[in-house]
């Protein structure tokens, strides 16, 4: 829509203005890393953070969601709908388009109500990347290291000063009436392109082959022995589910108090690398050994996700590779499948 | 509305901290006490009676002799929970299965080591048919009183198949292997709201563990953050000394 600048010395000012007006969260630093929270203060914002623990998908989509309650007596039900206008501060681009795909998903067939009303009711200012934030992340070869067009706001830190995309009509809401932002100069354009410039060449490719190639790769990998190594070295501990910015299953639960007489339901985040996810009424499991639950994930992440939303369902940003105890990571695990596929290819060639 | 259920109390071997556990769990939840009807409690109360519903079973089996008075109230019972790490899984007490058991006895009564009949501690589901399973050294409060609402709707109080990490992660931990801790937390069952690494230390496995759990690829992160194979078994055995046996001998 628009572009502005915003000295970083009027940051402060801005998120004391923003909190008079809306919850604003953002990432935060925890002992040695970042966690996204409540900014209670403009100097618990740390907007050139590496990555967080977990993404900001938290406040789209909790960890708990309270969906209604209920009581017994008379079986009456309350919608839980009131979200509070939230802004999420210095979402990374691979986020903004994990969150591209979370509102797809959202939003096909029966729209998720709960989802929804967050949505309608964030505000998501993001933040050019402008260095490799760990050594797991991989954007350059899933396609996000640029920002997608579903931003508020967008920044790029510009030295002294915030360059400030203006994304959306919520975007303008949140500059509205803030006096410290200003219309670009001539210097300030070349001094954008000069930084988007410089950026690239810090970042580098990591996957032997092009992503185009991923669904097809895994599709002639169904078979592969690697599932199995694999499966042997994963403790099926759930956490490259739990931190990924893309992962939405959720189960549902009643809870009731001690009277029986009021409770609510609630959805929980759920992990398809535990063994009861995919149990099933009889006591079947169709996902029953961990080879089978880790091939599941990166198919999702790979392929399945592609085909049933026009996304590809990781976006490369190394949470999983970086919480993974045993070392699995989607960069090894797809170089590794292109390896085999390659080696087979040139075994069959010379028979 | 149906009468309260009664529910009565019962110890062998333990601290009986999980006892203590379920009488603070009364002072934050006073309407447990308007739910169901406890009748027999040592620990909390002097009457008793012996006509009871659910009867929720703290501490190990030790001695050949437990084993007839916990048939007793397998009979008396409707439901019976085993409470806690001792009644679940033997508990600490299970760390001297690794000794021989005569020695073990005369380390602890010297020369009268062959008045005490003692024997390798078990948990209650090696003796009787426990219903279900209240875990943690000790038990966790919220988890007793979601068990307590589930009798009360007529199911049995299930602990979700999941490990520990998962409820770690969801609090944003920061993970206790880059702190330089070790933790048993990928392989045991959740259910604390991950208490242990909250507060910064490692798990130490008290609730037991998942229904696969990967001991072989634990022990390989372990020996990779500089654990020696002596702290690892010894980390192992802590609280799993029966399953870590069972395991060995079916090898």
């Amino acid at each position: 829509m628009s572009f502005r600048i915003m000295p970083k010395a009027a940051v402060p000012d801005w998120i004391t203005w923003l909190r008079s007006r809306y919850r604003v969260v953002g990432p935060r630093q925890l002992k040695d890393q970042f966690v996204f929270d409540e900014i209670n203060s403009p100097d618990e914002l740390s907007l050139d953070y590496p990555t967080s623990i977990l993404p900001p998908k938290k406040y789209l989509l909790p960890p708990t969601e309270e969906l209604f309650q209920f009581t017994t007596k008379g079986m009456h039900t309350k919608a839980s709908l009131e979200p509070r206008p939230t802004v999420i501060m210095g979402v990374h681009t691979c986020d903004m388009h994990a969150i591209q795909l979370l509102d797809r998903v959202h939003n096909t067939g029966y729209a998720d109500q709960h989802y929804q009303a967050r949505r309608q009711n964030t505000y998501l200012v993001s933040i050019e990347c402008l260095n490799p934030c760990t050594e797991h992340s991989f954007c350059k070869d899933m396609g996000t290291l640029s920002v997608p067009e579903n931003f508020d706001l967008h920044l790029t830190d510009l030295g002294d000063e915030y360059g400030v995309d203006i994304g959306s009509e919520k975007g303008e809401e949140l500059l509205r009436g803030f006096a410290s932002v200003w219309d670009p100069t001539e210097e300030d354009y070349r001094h954008v392109n000069q930084v988007m410039a410089e950026k690239w060449p810090r970042f580098s490719y990591r996957f032997n082959f092009d992503v185009t190639e991923l669904p097809d790769l895994l599709a002639l990998s169904t078979k592969s022995s690697y599932w199995n190594e694999l499966g042997d070295l994963c403790l099926g501990c759930g956490m490259c589910t739990k931190v990924c910015p893309t992962c939405y299953c959720f189960n549902v639960k009643d809870e009731v108090d001690l009277s029986l007489t009021e409770g609510h339901r609630v959805r929980i985040w759920d992990s398809c690398q535990v063994d009861e996810f995919a149990l099933v009424a009889g006591g079947h499991n169709f996902r029953s050994t961990r080879a089978l639950r880790q091939r599941h994930r990166f198919f999702r992440k790979g392929k399945y996700q592609l085909e049933a939303y026009g996304l590809i369902g990781c976006v490369g940003c190394g949470r999983c590779a970086a919480a993974c105890l045993v070392h699995i990571t989607p960069v090894k695990t797809f170089n590794e499948l292109y390896r085999r596929h390659k080696q087979g290819e040139a075994v069959e060639a010379q028979s | 509305m149906s009468p309260k259920p009664t529910v009565a109390f019962f110890e062998f071997t333990s601290c009986e901290g999980c006892q203590l556990t379920v009488v603070d769990s009364l002072q934050d939840h006073p309407e447990l006490l308007d739910a169901i009807d406890i009748v027999q409690f040592r620990e909390a109360m002097s009457e008793k009676s012996d006509s009871y519903q659910i009867a929720f079973i703290e501490g190990s089996c030790t001695r050949p002799s437990d084993e007839a008075k916990i048939r007793a109230i397998r009979e008396k019972a409707a439901i019976v929970v085993a409470l806690g790490a001792c009644a679940h899984l033997g508990g600490i007490n299970a760390i001297r299965n690794r000794s021989d058991m005569q020695e073990v006895r005369e380390y602890v009564y010297g020369d009268k080591a062959n008045w005490f009949p003692t024997y390798e501690p078990r948990p209650i589901s090696a003796i009787i048919k426990v219903d279900a399973v209240l875990p943690g050294c000790p038990i966790d409060r919220n988890e007793l009183v979601k068990a307590v609402t589930h009798l009360l709707q007529g199911r049995m109080p299930q602990i979700p198949d999941q490990p520990m990490c998962i409820e770690c992660k969801l609090k944003e931990n920061v993970c206790v292997y880059t702190q330089g801790k070790v933790c048993l937390g990928p392989i045991t069952l959740a259910g604390c709201d991950a208490i242990c690494p909250t507060y910064g230390d490692g798990c130490e496995g008290c609730r037991g563990t998942i229904s696969n759990p990967n001991f072989q690829s634990l022990r390989e992160v372990m020996l990779e953050h500089g654990v020696s194979e002596e702290e690892i078994e010894s980390r192992l055995t802590m609280f799993m000394t029966n399953q870590i046996l069972a395991m060995a001998k079916a090898q």
